[in-house]
């Protein structure tokens, strides 16, 4: 058996456990963001727009829709690997049970990563069909920004796994929603451009994977690519994906393989 | 099956085995007999490749851990102590999703849970959540999950630690079928009962040392009397002096213990010196006490 079909086998095993309750999971992957486009970038975007502002052309929806395929991604992303990584090493202990099986530690990680790559990309790719039928893409291209998302969600399932596992106690990742995910939310360039931000803030969004996902989906969404730009917004991600699931690794032998 | 040669296992400043021999045989039932934190636990472990040694080597199924990790699990069953099943799945996918740890195909999967299932009495609950099931139901399963894989060599770590005797007794029943079977089987428990029961051979673990090994009975020929008295006297200041009956006297804060091969020649003894104890107890000889001569402890203490 090999190294892939193990890891498939992990993957295969959250897919069971997901359509338990993939209902509940409506909420955060489909409707939150469909909520957000409606509320914000259709009915607070017909204020925006009489003030017409400097969107590089392109009306508040067009403007918020791309950015809401990286929040999609990023918030489908921690419900996979944040309480449900806490709870397969200490809660239920199911990492455990899996150990014990030919499947490796890393093999483990890769395929609660595939499994959350998986719930990603259909999470974006259903809510760009609902946004592209309301009208807000304005390239073809745009049918390409889940990929954009997939890179986004992928970075932050590794990044949150990594604290998931890391760390012992659990207000760590009540904190990491709070006080991590709420503001990347706010202020990484998915409302309004980060260029309205003080200039000293805005490396430290330049250093979130949000803004990199945000900024490689709407030029996917607008078609107006930047070779150089878009190829950082890539390398960063992936970048942040492979270390974060390095660390992951590491902390689950550590946990799992004491 | 397994070999040891001085396996270790250090956690960092304390060490949970310290330098352990033994070998398990094709067919046997293997057995690790102590109290908690005697390094039981941490010897399992190392057994099923999920710890590394720190010191010593270690064989298993002819491999090392250490570099074939991957490919001894593929041939092991294993029990933990505590549950782990996926409580969010059924009893049946619980088995599916287990068996496709091990590559299996899912109609090979689904064959052996039919079987599996029978075999551990938990047929009628195949589609019931893991959630409803009892404390024995629970295990029943998680042993039905370590032998999805067909394994050649049965881990199980206290396997009815936290049972009712009930439960237990039918564990049992299901442990000696697959014995007759030809797995071999190895495990780790406090209940002299229980390892008297299954175990062909076993070691006595005390303080991260095998302090004896052999079969039950061999054991007992070897470190004890055939029978013990055990008397009881309430409470009084001052024990009567019995050292000199039985061939060895122990006494315990509730009770004093006299190993004899002549029980009620004891007896007879304790009341011809006008002594009355408030209970007394002629039994045969178990593990319990050789571990007691062994260690001055009683095993669940």
């Amino acid at each position: 058996m090999s190294a892939v079909a193990r890891t498939l086998s992990v993957a295969g095993w959250q897919a069971d456990a997901y359509r338990r309750v993939w209902r509940g999971s409506l909420t955060v992957s489909f409707l939150n963001p469909i909520f957000f486009l409606v509320s914000i970038g259709v009915l607070l975007g017909t204020l925006v727009d009489r003030s017409d502002p400097d969107l590089g052309g392109l009306s508040y929806l067009e403007f918020v829709a791309p950015g809401l395929v990286a929040v999609t991604a990023m918030q489908t992303a921690a419900s996979v690997t944040t309480f449900p990584v806490k709870a397969g090493l200490k809660w239920l202990r199911t990492y455990h049970a899996v150990v014990a099986t030919p499947v490796k530690v890393r093999e483990l990680v890769a395929g609660v990563l595939v499994w959350a790559g998986a719930r990603v990309i259909v999470a974006c790719c259903l809510f760009v069909l609902v946004a592209a039928i309301g009208g807000a893409f304005t390239s073809p291209l745009a049918a390409l920004a889940p990929l954009a998302g997939l890179l986004c969600g992928l970075a932050f399932a590794a990044g949150l796994a990594a604290v998931s596992s890391g760390t012992d106690s659990d207000q760590w990742l009540v904190a990491i929603f709070r006080f991590v995910l709420v503001p990347l939310f706010l202020f990484s360039g998915t409302f309004f451009p980060i260029e309205q931000l003080p200039d000293w803030i805005q490396p430290l969004a330049w250093a979130t994977p949000l803004w990199h996902g945000v900024a490689l989906s709407r030029d996917l969404a607008t078609g107006e690519l930047d070779g150089l730009l878009d190829t950082v917004h890539v390398v960063y991600l992936v970048v942040f994906t492979v270390v974060g699931a390095a660390i992951t690794v590491r902390a689950c032998e550590v946990r799992l393989r004491r | 099956m397994i070999e040891a040669r001085s396996l270790t296992k250090r956690y960092d400043d304390f060490t949970a085995v310290d330098g352990i021999d033994f070998t398990v045989e094709r067919g046997e039932t293997f057995g690790f007999l102590g109290p908690n934190g005697a390094g039981k636990s941490s010897t399992m472990r190392m057994i099923g490749a999920v710890s590394p040694a720190s010191g010593g080597t270690l064989r298993v199924l002819g491999r090392d851990p250490e570099h074939d990790g991957s490919a001894i699990r593929q041939r092991l069953g294993v029990v933990p102590q505590e549950d782990n099943l996926d409580l969010e799945l059924d009893v049946g996918q619980n088995l599916l999703v287990y068996g496709r740890f091990f590559g299996l195909p899912r109609d090979e999967i689904r064959r052996r849970t039919a079987e599996l299932l029978d075999f551990v009495q938990l047929a009628d609950r195949k589609d019931a959540r893991v959630d409803s099931l009892s404390g024995g139901m629970k295990r029943r399963l998680t042993i039905a999950r370590a032998l999805v894989n067909t394994p050649e060599l049965l881990l199980l770590d206290e396997p009815t630690t936290g049972l009712d005797p009930q439960a237990r007794h039918a564990l049992w029943d299901r442990l000696y079928r697959l014995k007759q079977q030809g797995v071999t089987l190895v495990l780790t428990t406090h209940y002299m009962d229980e390892a008297e029961q299954l175990c062909d051979r076993l070691v006595i673990m005390d303080r991260a040392k095998i302090v004896a090994e052999g079969s039950p009975r061999s054991l007992i020929d070897r470190f004890v009397e055939r029978e013990v008295v055990e008397l009881r006297f309430g409470a009084q200041n001052g024990l009567p002096p019995l050292d000199d009956l039985g061939s060895h006297v122990e006494v315990l804060q509730d009770r004093i213990v006299i190993g004899a091969d002549d029980g009620d020649g004891v007896v007879d003894q304790v009341h011809a010196r006008g002594l009355h104890p408030e209970t007394v107890l002629v039994r045969r000889s178990t593990l319990e006490d050789v571990f007691l001569r062994l260690t001055g402890r009683s095993l669940n203490d």
